[in-house]
């Protein structure tokens, strides 16, 4: 796999968990903690349907969709709506999907245990990459990986932009009072984005073994660059976490690989560090991320300093 | 002797928490500052230990080589020098606290910074995301305190036989989270406690009296960190070897949060209740987790039981009781008290 393919498939699997994000972002206004968690929930999925059910990881992507939506259902379900009737702080609801993060490394842990003595093979530790096969001379997990980003986004603009219900979920998006008035159960709009946010990290999780090893932990450092992606594009716009998801997937790659050239491989561990400085310093100068940013005034302020 | 040693335990453990959780509940609880990134400044700590004693230690009695293998020739020589001289120990351990306490007051005053542009869940996610840079630089970098190798650190009660070593530093422990105490009860009962509760109330109100908000949280931040950073090098001194990764963010944010708001936000005595529940039931579940594996027939380990039931913890006292254990009472300042009888 070359430098430039793995790094694109990592970024199209980070661009479907940073819309996860800024979906329930938006419409629920809690950045979740779990979403790294969602995904490894997915992996563990397409693992059980491997090991169970001989069924190849990559015929099991619906099937992880369906699961991870129902986790996400689930979440809000459990987890947060009792909290936000209760009309609860955002920072208490941060700590509620902190909480649930951990039961679900604690569940998804216990679980990798149970299915190791299952199966006899060992389940807290697994990769997918020895099934990957070449399509033409290229990955097959490239090419899934690809289809899939232009699936999610297809059906995302169609259900978005020509369905009544999506113009209800942008109305409760732009305005939930006053979508509310106008008769659109913002309840219902808020459940299928936890759904939809969930079905998104579950598919990116079942083909994340392709790229890398997973442990149940592995949530916990994956968050880091969703949140690093969702930010960058702008938490609450949907092109933002797809522009984000990019500009974060690719350069922690690709910086990465070019620092490892000047310093040598031991930089290799510090790529989450890059997404952390990019997260940090698009924080501090633009807050509203990449989407947020006013060109106008840039150009002006630029042309103005020549 | 497995009940004492377990009781022991306790003791360590509520003494090093309840450290981390007063500072905790003096940003958080007082000031309304959500500080996801509590685990920095414990690290800071470690690293005060690991990274900066040991060195010093390794200056003064003229060691080279790298920062692992020469932490342990200076560790066998101070180990050596306090078995012979106990107040060379009680002096390294003075020293070491007022340092990384130093430490953590002036890392939590520039990590605060970033609050001038940003709030609640912005700033959360910052601060969570600075703390873990540090905490991975410190994990995968071997030169600052060992990465994943981890350095030892000297044993400051060298001179206490080893029966009784863990027994003299729960004492130890126990007294600096009482002075921590003490000082945080003192500090939050003037006016400056009564200006972080109504700024945790309502900022504008305190902007509104003159005062600099930025201020308030700078001050506020380095003094809950630099005490906070005390319990990490407490920890260190107390295991005699310092690692990353025992500085994970599950164990010095989550679960401090999680003591803060079992024992109830803005009132100490409350705190030190959620530390002592907390850390009973912890300890319980770690001594005893072959048997409860065993009792319940679990097809896993228990420490992912740990996991499951502290996350279970935490959303049912966030649903059922918010307010915590023991709730946060009125302030009862001279003219409150005055007001108070007059009218009764």
């Amino acid at each position: 796999m070359g430098v430039v393919e793995g790094a694109i498939i990592y970024a199209n699997l980070l661009v479907l968990l940073a819309i996860g994000l800024t979906l329930t972002y938006i419409t629920t206004a809690v950045p979740n903690f779990a979403q790294g968690s969602f995904a490894i929930f997915g992996s563990y999925v397409a693992l059980t349907f491997l090991r169970l059910f001989k069924i190849h990881p990559y015929v099991s992507v619906p099937i992880t969709f369906i699961f991870g939506g129902l986790l996400g259902l689930l979440t809000y379900i459990v987890a947060l709506r009792p909290l936000i009737r209760r009309e609860a702080s955002i920072v208490t609801l941060m700590i509620a999907t902190l909480a649930w993060d951990l039961i679900l490394l604690g569940t998804i842990g216990a679980y990798s245990d149970y299915i190791a003595r299952l199966t006899r093979k060992p389940g807290a530790k697994f990769i997918f990459t020895h099934l990957d096969y070449d399509i033409a001379g290229i990955s097959a997990i490239f090419i899934v990986s690809s289809l899939v980003i232009a699936l999610t986004l297809v059906g995302l603009f169609l259900l978005l932009y020509k369905t009544k219900f999506g113009v209800a979920i942008r109305a409760s998006m732009e305005n939930p009072a006053l979508a509310e008035i106008m008769g659109v159960n913002v309840e219902y709009t808020r459940m299928f984005s936890w759904f939809l946010s969930g079905a998104l990290a579950g598919m990116a999780g079942c083909l994340l073994p392709f790229k890398q090893e997973i442990v149940p932990a592995t949530g916990a450092l994956i968050i880091v660059s969703i949140f690093a992606a969702s930010i960058v594009g702008g938490l609450s716009s949907i092109y933002g976490a797809l522009l984000g998801g990019y500009v974060v997937g690719l350069s922690e790659s690709l910086i990465t690989f070019w620092l490892s050239t000047i310093f040598g491989t031991g930089v290799l561990v510090y790529s989450k560090v890059i997404s952390l400085i990019i997260l940090i310093i698009t924080l501090l100068v633009a807050p509203r991320g990449l989407v947020g940013i006013n060109w106008r005034k840039v150009r002006r302020w630029v042309s103005s300093t020549h | 002797m497995g009940l004492e040693h377990t009781l022991i335990n306790i003791a360590i453990w509520f003494g090093l928490y309840l450290i981390v959780a007063i500072s905790l509940n003096l940003e958080y609880g007082y000031g309304g500052i959500p500080n996801f990134g509590r685990a920095l400044a414990v690290i800071m700590g470690a690293i005060a230990v690991g990274g900066i004693v040991n060195r010093i230690l390794m200056i003064i009695f003229g060691i080279s080589g790298n920062i692992i293998s020469g932490s342990s020739s200076a560790k066998a020589i101070v180990n050596d020098l306090i078995a012979q001289n106990p107040a060379f120990g009680i002096g390294l351990l003075i020293f070491t606290l007022l340092l990384s306490g130093i430490i953590g007051v002036i890392v939590g005053a520039v990590f605060i910074l970033p609050s001038a542009k940003l709030e609640s869940d912005y700033l959360a996610i910052t601060l969570l995301a600075i703390s873990e840079v540090v905490f991975m630089v410190s994990y995968y970098n071997p030169d600052l305190i060992g990465g994943y190798y981890g350095v030892p650190t000297p044993d400051v009660l060298a001179f206490v036989p080893g029966e009784s070593r863990d027994l003299v530093f729960a004492g130890v422990i126990l007294i600096v989270a009482l002075l921590v105490y003490i000082f945080a009860e003192r500090l939050l009962n003037t006016p400056y406690g009564r200006l972080l509760k109504a700024m945790r109330e309502n900022e504008n109100v305190v902007k509104a009296y003159g005062r600099d908000i930025m201020k308030i949280r700078i001050k506020t931040v380095a003094v809950g960190s630099g005490i906070a950073a005390m319990a990490g090098a407490l920890y260190s001194l107390y295991s005699v070897n310092v690692i990353a990764t025992a500085f994970n963010r599950v164990e010095w944010t989550f679960y401090p949060f999680l003591m803060v708001l079992l024992g109830g936000l803005g009132n100490n005595r409350g705190v030190a209740l959620g530390v002592l529940t907390f850390v009973t039931i912890r300890i319980l579940l770690i001594t005893y987790k072959y048997e409860i594996t065993h009792a319940l027939h679990l097809p896993f380990e228990a420490v992912w039981l740990e996991y499951i039931l502290f996350g279970i913890l935490m959303l049912l006292i966030l649903f059922y009781k918010p307010e915590g254990l023991i709730k946060e009472k009125p302030i009862m300042t001279k003219p409150i008290k005055k007001a108070m009888t007059k009218r009764s």
